[in-house]
């Protein structure tokens, strides 16, 4: 157990994490370069795209160290860097002794990285600073390490230097860790406690659970009893996680690997969850199990409305190794079946989103995002509202509540200004700067999570010409003033549209809403008032007057043919508009209002 | 009515920047040659040595050639710019049509000629030829909006052009004329409507600007340089054309056509719009024949020199033919008809092709009625004007599917 190091990489964005888990793995030759690819740990193409890590990943490495000549098993448990999937990241730090601090050598320490560090320190983690991206021009080692001791309060002469581009101080990182880093405790003839920390989803092996043993010994052929779901199962398979599963005998305390035991689905599961024996079970589970709770949430619907089955299945098999997703059936008079989905923020719902359309080549509409609402009935009965179509008639409403968060934004210093009026018109409480140097300011602010599912990212993105980024953690419920706003087509509702929006912004998203509708329906028979209103209140309308004029002047001597065949072609695309009240809308003019504000 | 026979003559001494026919620039020098290639054509069909290798159209040629459908009773030159041809290739080309085709010998003669080409001597040689209906196209009397068309004449040649054919003695004189130009006001397009119909011709083409991608047009549309009229202003060219030549005593008897009496109607283009059989002969020309099944439709190749090199080489110039079920023929007559004063015959339609509309669109019929689009006297469904400007959206209001299969179900 002496030889285990388990840890972790915990950084700022765009600090350079997933490079340097690249170089540790090749320098330790986990890898053979045939396999290596960029970021290997960031196995989904979307994740690679977006050089997030979405879904954590774990692997072994072997080290021999050149100082004691001893071999080592390091086990890098790689952590999400994102906010949305904060759950997986304290799941991955209890299974760590220690991390690496990364800390970009141009930029210093950020306020990220001070919050990752007491994220750190809650789990008790020994920290390894690590001075990145010394290749750079612009590096100042020197101002890093001073920001390391003032404003981590952390060992400066410690800090390692690296560039995890090009592999520059790799092996002396290595040398370090295993040295500073504490092994592992434990006692494997003790009773059995091992956490789930991640799962994994094997179509032939069903689900893959990622488990870090803190006491006793996992064996294969073990029956084991998992603490909070209260269910039995018996090990098909323990291993160590190698760039591929590498299967042994047994797993024990100290340890980080993998256990197969017939489970079907990761909804079987719960990640955070306590592994024991069943016939000799554990009294305590290990503390850290938290469920993931849903914070945003939006209706799929499949466009070609024979995709329904495939939405279900792809859905189902996308839900084995994402157990934060939710769903349940839901119905729309205008794009008939889909699905009502929670997601855990807006990256979470957009990755979804185009994995359906990508990995099961699916069309989607998405339904304007929404957070979940409190609402008090003048009864004094209180509802959770997420779902348009559920929310109360504006006369039985007492008050309601929405969520806030507490949004932090690194910006250039010349964009404070643009950026505090961005924050402004998203309803900000509380706007603080902190200069973190001259040059960057830290903006801190209390916001409604619901402004800033609208395109709030892109752009504070535009804004700062790609220089500005943001993260935010769930704060709390305060009163507000919100309101559902439906769209009308010609007196009739369209279910699809509907949305709970702020008082103050109905208008505006009301009247958004039916200028989209009115650039996308075509003309018809009749004229078409496009109305939003809430309640009985109409609020905002627009107009397509009937259509006066559609023929083509000549019909081209004897080809006829051409002609037909461009009629059939339009009288095909009618065919696939949707009726409401009468009034055929194209699924562009869904399209185009949806995706004029969702997801991004 | 008797099968129709068209020739394509391609070639124009400027292409158009809205024009997107077959066309290529060419004059006389080129038309010799190019006469030459439709005689071997003629020729490849009227002796049967080179049909094509489709079989439904080789039997379909044989057929026309063999006048199982009748005598031609039309012929009508289009282009392209006819007029270019000289004299010696214009006659012996009509000479091998009647040779060569069963032509009947009252047969109408349709010509197309550019106004730079009317001169005194042109005109005589085309009543000699027995020219019954000449279309000139003069496209406006306004010589900035000719400049703009990319035309050849000037706003007076356009006058004296139709003055002068109109004293040659043609049974019908045809203007055509192009509408709904950017930036056109109703008060611009009424002052060249009240010229045309003050020189008197029997017979007028109002055709609305359209813009095709693959033009010059189309590309500086693309590019935002050009900007197409909304609908609504689109709408009121049209009734407005419609309402004043109404009342200048033409009959809008088609979408873009207009005559001082019946007579003067087109003959020819009317078989395109009852699928009455018409033979086409010269690049891109269509044809089309009743089969037992429905009907076929075939059409040559479009480019002239792929077409001459077929012909070259012993080949047909058929580039590729449309099988058409009834159904497929019953949804063309119901488009076309609905393009025509006339409009839609439906005892005629659930006669010929099997396909009840009165019954199963009954109330979509009655909503055009009461929203003034069309009006209904027993079996036949007219387009009023109002209609007319909507005939595409019309056909397409129509589902026929179901009717349709119920039919060859049935069958």
């Amino acid at each position: 157990m002496d030889n285990v190091r388990n840890f972790c990489i915990i950084a700022h964005i765009d600090h350079g994490k997933s490079t340097l888990a690249d170089r540790l793995i090749q320098t330790c030759g986990g890898v053979s370069d045939r396999e290596f690819r960029d970021q290997i740990l960031d196995s989904m193409d979307l994740e690679r795209e977006r050089g997030i890590t979405i879904k954590s990943n774990t692997i072994t490495l072997p080290f021999t160290s050149k100082k004691d000549g001893r071999t080592y098993r390091l086990n890098l448990i790689d952590t999400p860097g994102h906010v949305d999937f904060s759950h997986e990241v304290r799941r991955s730090l209890m299974s760590c002794e220690g991390a690496l601090l990364l800390v970009d050598a141009s930029q210093g320490v950020e306020a990220q990285t001070v919050a990752n560090l007491y994220l750190a320190l809650e789990f008790d983690l020994e920290l390894l600073p690590v001075i990145n991206k010394i290749d750079l021009p612009s590096a100042d080692v020197d101002r890093a390490r001073e920001e390391i001791d003032s404003d981590l309060g952390l060992d400066p002469f410690e800090a390692v230097e690296v560039s995890a581009k090009t592999g520059l101080g790799v092996e002396d990182l290595l040398e370090a860790l295993v040295e500073k880093l504490p092994p592992p405790e434990g006692d494997p003839g003790a009773q059995l406690q091992a956490l789930i920390f991640d799962a994994q989803y094997d179509v032939y092996r069903g689900v893959v659970m990622l488990v870090r043993v803190k006491d006793g010994t996992l064996k294969k052929g073990q029956d084991i009893f998992l603490m909070h779901t209260k269910k039995t199962y018996q090990v098909e398979e323990v291993g160590l996680l190698k760039l591929e599963r590498e299967a042994s005998e047994c797993l024990e305390a100290g340890n980080v690997g993998y256990v197969i035991a017939g489970v079907k689905s990761v909804r079987d599961i719960t990640i955070g969850d306590t592994v024991t024996d069943a016939k000799n079970r554990s009294a305590e589970a290990l503390p850290g199990y938290r469920p993931a709770r849903p914070v945003v949430f939006a209706s799929l619907y499949p466009i070609a409305s024979d995709e329904y089955e495939d939405l279900t299945a792809a859905l189902e098999k996308l839900s084995l190794n994402d157990a934060a997703l939710t769903y349940e059936k839901d119905s729309s008079a205008a794009l008939g079946f889909g699905f009502r989905c929670g997601f855990l923020g807006l990256l979470h719902l957009e990755v979804v989103q185009q994995r359906l359309e990508r990995e099961f080549g699916l069309a989607l509409l998405l339904s304007a995002p929404t957070v979940s609402y409190r609402v008090k009935l003048k009864t004094g009965e209180e509802l959770v509202v997420d779902n348009p179509v559920f929310f109360p008639d504006p006369s039985e409403i007492e008050a309601t509540y929405e969520p806030y968060i507490k949004a932090q934004i690194w910006i250039p210093e010349r964009y404070v200004g643009t950026i505090m009026e961005l924050c402004r018109d998203r309803r900000a409480d509380d706007i603080q700067l902190r200069y973190l140097t001259q040059s960057r300011v830290e903006v801190n602010s209390i916001l409604p999570l619901g402004e800033v599912l609208f395109d709030f990212y892109d752009k504070l993105k535009s804004y700062t010409q790609g220089y500005g980024s943001f993260d935010y953690e769930m704060f709390e419920y305060r009163e507000t003033r919100i309101v559902k706003v439906d769209i009308l087509v010609n007196g009739e509702p369209v279910d699809a549209l509907s949305q709970l929006t702020h008082e103050d912004r109905a208008r505006q998203r009301a009247l958004h809403y039916c200028e989209r509708l009115e650039e996308t329906i075509p003309r018809q028979q009749f004229k078409i008032a496009i109305q939003g209103a809430i309640g009985g209140k109409i609020i905002a309308r627009t107009t397509i007057n009937a259509y006066r004029k559609d023929v083509t002047a000549k019909c081209y001597g004897g080809d006829i043919t051409r002609k037909r065949k461009l009629l059939e072609k339009q009288r095909e695309g009618k065919k696939k508009m949707k009726v409401v009240g009468s009034v055929e809308i194209p699924q562009e003019a869904f399209v185009a209002v949806l995706k004029s504000e969702a997801g991004k | 009515m008797r099968p129709g026979l068209y020739v394509h003559v391609p070639f124009c001494s400027a292409i158009c920047p809205y024009c997107d026919f077959a066309v290529r620039v060419g004059d006389a020098a080129d038309g010799a040659g190019f006469v030459d290639s439709l005689l071997v054509e003629l020729n490849g069909l009227a002796t049967g040595d080179a049909l094509s290798d489709l079989p439904a159209v080789a039997t379909a040629v044989s057929r026309l050639v063999a006048g199982e459908f009748g005598r031609f009773d039309t012929i009508y030159l289009g282009g392209g710019t006819p007029s270019v041809l000289a004299e010696r290739d214009l006659r012996r080309l009509l000479e091998a049509l009647r040779e060569r085709l069963p032509v009947d010998d009252d047969v109408k003669f349709f010509f197309e000629a550019n106004p730079e080409d009317v001169t005194a001597q042109s005109l005589r040689l085309w009543n000699d030829l027995g020219v019954s209906m000449l279309s000139l196209g003069i496209q406006s009397f306004d010589s900035d909006q000719l400049r703009f068309l990319g035309r050849r004449h000037h706003a007076d040649e356009a006058r004296r052009a139709v003055q002068m054919a109109l004293e040659a003695g043609f049974d019908t004189v045809s203007i055509d004329l192009i509408y709904g130009l950017p930036g056109q006001t109703e008060d611009a397009w009424r002052r060249e409507l009240e010229t045309a119909a003050h020189l008197d011709p029997q017979h007028l083409s109002c055709y609305e600007l359209e813009i095709h991608p693959r033009t010059v047009f189309g590309k500086r549309s693309a590019r935002g340089e050009l900007r197409e009229l909304s609908e609504d202003d689109q709408a009121d060219l049209f009734l407005l054309t419609h309402r004043h030549l109404a009342e200048h005593g033409f009959e809008g008897y088609e979408v873009s056509n207009f005559a001082r009496s019946p007579e003067h109607r087109s003959a020819h283009n009317a078989k395109y719009w009852h699928h009455v059989p018409y033979l086409g002969l010269g690049p891109s020309a269509h044809s089309y024949a009743p089969t037992g099944e429905g009907g076929v439709r075939w059409w040559n190749e479009r480019h002239t020199r792929r077409w001459a090199r077929s012909l070259g080489e012993g080949r047909a110039a058929v580039d590729d033919h449309e099988a058409l079920s009834f159904g497929d023929l019953a949804f063309e007559a119901l488009m076309l008809g609905l393009r025509t004063v006339d409009g839609v015959d439906c005892r005629r339609l659930e006669r010929d092709f099997g396909v009840d509309i009165l019954t199963g669109h009954a109330k979509q019929i009655e909503i055009w009625r009461v929203q003034g689009l069309v009006t209904r006297t027993d079996h036949r469904i007219r387009p009023t004007v109002a209609g007319m400007a909507l005939a595409d959206r019309l056909v397409t209001d129509l589902q026929l599917e179901h009717e349709i299969t119920t039919e060859i179900d049935r069958a």
